[in-house]
């Protein structure tokens, strides 16, 4: 038998065991005797020899059970006990330290899971550090995000064959495409990418392969799908390589199933990969700008070196265009997929650790104030030998199990919180599930352990360090020098502190949001129902023209709907398709980066989403078949060409047709709309009439319906009418316009929701902190109320003197607070959403709740304290 | 768990070992055996011998059972297991190498 088993075993059979010690010792003890008397002694004087022999009976018992098991354990679990006893002792001062615990963990637990999932855990690549994205730039702007678009795939084509800095790039371009066949017609998220896009990322697919530099060169049909698709469509049938599938009405071999945790730009949901095969004319045009390129830095190879050598070979590549050169930038794929969250999130978890903070600050003033009370026992332990580590290793196990209850209901709080917190995940990382993994709990169960020894240690040690004779003589009336008072009051300055720094981040987000919301996006958002249609099936131009407004005239007849209109991108859901353009008349070298987003829009889509004429008229039925091209800009262009003067009647043309093209003239402006997303700056946008679209133009569109009613209760009948026009046409991604604006907020609204809420809980336990050191003093000091009283002082004195004590702590946690409010605001906001709001506005409010509730908390015990019966307080003594 | 690099410690574990070997025997008469064989010089602590008793045993090193006594009462009886045997062998090893040690260091001085 090991020995542990053998410890184990006598730790089961304890009683008999101690039975079994007492009997040795006390057959020893007899056998002493009896020996002493044979020799010649009296049966009395031989008892006495023999106990005085053997020493102390109960220590040497001591000293042997100590042999039987795991004394260190036993003692932490006699110290757990009895700290559960003195909790239920106390339950109120329970309850209060639980719930604080709990809400400081439960934050924290909740969002480190987010952060887990969304910040620290590795990319799906290999070595995911060396990706970076580049993008073309407009080097002149200061503000990097908005002056970037996309590359063309003619760079990727040259940075390929002349870049030093990177080991590969890998391109990859827009292309749904709609599956048939088995099953439901579906149309799917897809990307046509580069056949090095695998190699690039170091993600190759789990079943198959990856589709060769041949294939892709060549056009051949070939297609990678993703896990889901594989899963969803094929039920995971490990056959399904080499299998045929139609796409787009067109077979392709399935070569390749990508991972289930793989995902890459723009989105989680892509399905689909197929040969990015540029024709010919793609791969010289500088001026398709739809890719996008992710590259693999060499070993050693800064990123501020590699933009430093892109940048010159960009320079170069774009020498001779007639547009002139143009810089790149590039950021690090990470940064790419988390955006905004990773801000929001560094903030969101700065938040909750400031609310353990003043959770555990909280503790620690509340044990501090207890263990005064609890002075004449920690006496009397140290009378009775307790070692001064002995008594603060009681303390700290009682932290310890007052922690562990804690963390068990911050847990409970947490998952709530985390399913809040899924919204929170960037878009670009798609749906992803938060879960109580072993990761989130490790780290729970060590910010618990802290959080004990950051509440526990001051108590502890100040208890352990007590005169066990001054602790006995005061009578139990508990003994706090000014020291303490200084130290505990310290405590309450801040949590003051603190508190106002989240109330005030809170408020200035909460602006933030308001301003966010109040976005103009440019229309009336609410009502619209959208949804996308592939029209690969409808490829001759006419036909399809024709196609769409039959169908948006049949949708107007359906009853409940107001108005339906077509555009090629649904607002707010498309960044991409910005093309470029040229004025008549404008000079060479007044062209460069002149870049539109490019819509082309059915002749009632302005009138449906309501968009906001300010110049010119809207596309009227005459319109459509207008010999000449019409288009109408949005604002934004009109202001970078017309400042002073009307665009209307000016022409412009898109510039990779030449002579060739049409010359557009420009029949109105509008206010813009905020196509490339809610959070996005406006970009220059050109809309032209899908009559006028036959030369450039995408084959996909989205239709925009205007409803009386609920939007969702029309699309059946929305169904219908499509499939009464053509029954095998699929309809994707509906939706409606407050779905997509709130979606592309969730960032900004989970994080204002959970920071207000942070701030009112931090607020809330600064407020019980103070109360709790105020009410304690009049406890302690209720003596020294009776005799001022006795010897004159009225109640309101009393009450004004404890009153302006809370009072002072109040406002200097409110000055420190403030003056770190006023760093941590400006920090914020701007990082966030590159929005100043009024600050000023926010502390007056701030200041005002913080001083009403603290008014409050000082007010109940200094009344308590000014309603202190002299006669009774001093008979007390 | 070999304690037996702690000389005072290894001494009376050893001690108690030799005593045990001899038969089963209990707490009280390995007091007084060792006492008598040292021509009363080691005096064992009651407060030293119980706890050792009890940590040799959980060692596994001796076991103990409880059976009658010579003047017929009923007392906790020790007596030596195989692994005992063993650590008994490779202490007096120790003993008798260290004894040697000093006892040249002394003769030479």
């Amino acid at each position: 038998m090991s020995p542990f088993l053998r410890k184990l075993r006598w730790l089961i059979n304890r009683s008999a065991k101690e039975a079994e010690l007492r009997e040795e010792l006390q057959f020893h003890l007899e056998e002493e005797v009896e020996q002493r008397t044979e020799s010649g002694q009296s049966n009395r004087q031989a008892g006495l020899a023999a106990r005085r022999d053997f020493g102390n009976v109960m220590r040497v018992g001591g000293e042997t059970r100590q042999q039987w098991g795991w004394p260190r354990a036993e003692q932490f679990a006699r110290d757990a006990i009895y700290g559960i006893r003195q909790l239920r002792r106390n339950p109120g001062f329970t309850a209060v330290a639980i719930a604080t615990l709990a809400l400081g963990i439960g934050g924290i637990t909740a969002i480190f899971s987010a952060v887990d999932t969304i910040l620290i855990r590795p990319l799906p690549y290999t070595d995911p550090d060396r990706l970076v994205m580049v993008w073309d730039w407009e080097g002149e702007k200061e503000k990097a995000s908005d002056s970037r678009f996309m590359p063309t795939p003619a760079e990727w084509v040259e940075w390929r064959r002349l870049n030093t800095v990177f080991t590969d790039l890998a391109c990859s371009q827009p292309g749904d495409l709609t599956i048939s066949g088995d099953g439901e017609p579906e149309q799917l998220p897809s990307r046509k990418v580069t056949w090095n896009f695998w190699s690039v990322l170091g993600a190759p697919p789990i079943l198959g392969r990856a589709f060769t530099q041949e294939e892709d060169e060549n056009s051949a049909r070939v297609v990678v799908i993703s896990h889901g698709l594989w899963q969803r469509r094929f039920g995971g049938d490990p056959s399904i390589i080499g299998r045929k599938i139609s796409l787009n009405d067109e077979p392709y071999v399935v070569v390749g199933v990508m991972p289930s945790g793989f995902y890459f730009l723009p989105s989680r949901e892509i399905d689909l990969w197929v040969p990015a095969s540029f024709p010919p004319w793609m791969r010289k045009s500088l001026s398709w700008h739809d890719a996008q390129i992710v590259a693999r830095l060499k070993p050693g190879i800064t990123l501020q070196h590699a933009w430093q050598s892109m940048h010159a070979l960009s320079m170069q590549v774009t020498a001779k265009n007639f547009r002139g050169p143009r810089s790149i930038q590039m950021f690090p794929l990470r940064d790419e997929i988390t955006g905004r969250t990773r801000t929001a999130l560094i903030l969101l978890i700065s938040a909750a650790a400031a609310l353990l903070l003043i959770a555990c600050v909280n503790l620690a003033n509340l044990l501090l104030s207890r263990s005064s009370a609890r002075n004449r026992e920690v006496a009397v332990r140290a009378a009775l030998g307790a070692g001064r580590g002995r008594l603060v290793a009681q303390f700290l196990t009682e932290c310890l199990v007052l922690a562990a209850l804690g963390t068990v209901a911050g847990l409970i709080l947490a998952l709530p919180a985390m399913s809040f917190l899924e919204r929170l995940v960037p878009q670009t990382m798609g749906a992803t599930r938060l879960t109580l993994d072993w990761r989130v709990l490790g780290f729970c169960s060590a910010a618990a352990i802290v959080a004990a020894i950051a509440f526990g240690l001051a108590p502890a040690l100040r208890g352990a360090c007590l005169d066990p004779q001054e602790g006995l003589r005061d009578g139990g009336r508990g003994a706090a020098g000014v020291r303490s008072h200084w130290f505990q009051h310290s405590l309450v300055v801040v949590e003051t502190a603190l508190a106002v720094v989240l109330l005030t981040c809170g408020g200035q987000l909460l602006q933030t949001f308001q301003h966010l919301r109040n976005t103009d996006v440019g229309f009336k958002s609410e009502k619209l129902l959208t949804f996308e249609l592939p029209m690969f099936r409808y490829k001759d131009f006419h036909r399809r023209v024709a196609y769409i407004n039959s169908l948006t005239d049949s949708i107007r007849t359906i009853p409940g709907v107001v108005n339906a209109g077509a555009i090629n991108h649904i607002p707010f859901t498309n960044i991409a398709t910005a093309t470029f353009y040229w004025l008549e008349g404008q000079p060479a070298n007044e062209i460069k980066d002149q870049v539109a987003l490019m819509r082309n829009v059915s002749r009632d889509y302005f009138t449906t989403v309501g968009a906001t004429l300010l110049d010119g008229k809207l596309f009227t039925p005459s319109d459509q078949s207008s010999s000449v091209p019409l288009a109408i800009v949005n604002e934004s262009l009109a202001a970078r060409h017309f400042r002073n003067r009307s665009p209307i009647g000016q022409r412009f043309k898109y510039g990779n047709h030449g002579e060739k093209g049409y010359w557009y003239t420009i029949v109105g402006v509008v206010k813009p709309i905020r196509d490339a997303g809610v959070l996005e700056d406006m970009k220059p946008t050109i809309y032209r009439l899908n009559e006028h679209c036959d030369q450039i133009g995408t084959l996909d569109t989205g239709i925009i319906v205007r409803t009386a009613v609920t939007p969702s209760s029309i699309v059946p009948a929305v169904r219908q009418a499509i499939a009464s026009l053509d029954a095998s046409q699929p309809i994707s991604r509906i939706r409606t316009i407050e779905e997509i604006v709130d979606r592309q907020l969730s960032t900004p609204t989970q994080s204002t929701a959970l920071l207000s809420a942070f701030a009112v809980l931090a607020l809330l336990l600064a407020s019980i902190g103070l109360y709790g050191v105020l009410s304690y003093a009049v406890t302690q000091r209720t003596n020294e109320i009776g005799v001022r009283m006795a010897l004159g002082a009225t109640s309101g004195d009393i009450l004004f003197s404890f009153g302006r004590q809370g009072l002072l702590l109040t406002l200097t946690g409110l000055a420190i607070g403030l003056g770190l409010a006023a760093i941590a605001a400006r920090w914020l906001t701007v990082l966030l959403y590159d929005f100043q709001p009024d600050f000023i506005p926010t502390v007056a409010l701030v200041s005002l709740i913080l001083l009403a509730v603290a008014l409050l908390a000082c007010f109940v015990p200094a009344r308590r304290a000014s309603c202190v019966d002299p006669v009774v307080a001093l008979r007390s003594e | 768990m070999a304690k037996s690099s702690d000389l005072i410690q290894g001494t009376l574990d050893l001690l108690i070992l030799k005593t045990v070997s001899l038969g089963p025997v209990h707490g009280w008469a390995i007091a007084k055996r060792i006492q008598q064989m040292s021509n009363e010089v080691l005096l064992v602590q009651q407060g030293s011998l119980y706890p050792a008793l009890h940590r040799l045993e959980h060692q596994g090193w001796i076991q103990s059972e409880t059976r009658e006594t010579e003047s017929g009462r009923v007392a906790k009886f020790y007596s030596l297991t195989r692994d005992g045997k063993k650590q008994l062998e490779k202490e007096l090893g120790q003993w008798e190498r260290l004894s040697g040690a000093i006892g040249l260091v002394v003769k030479h001085s």
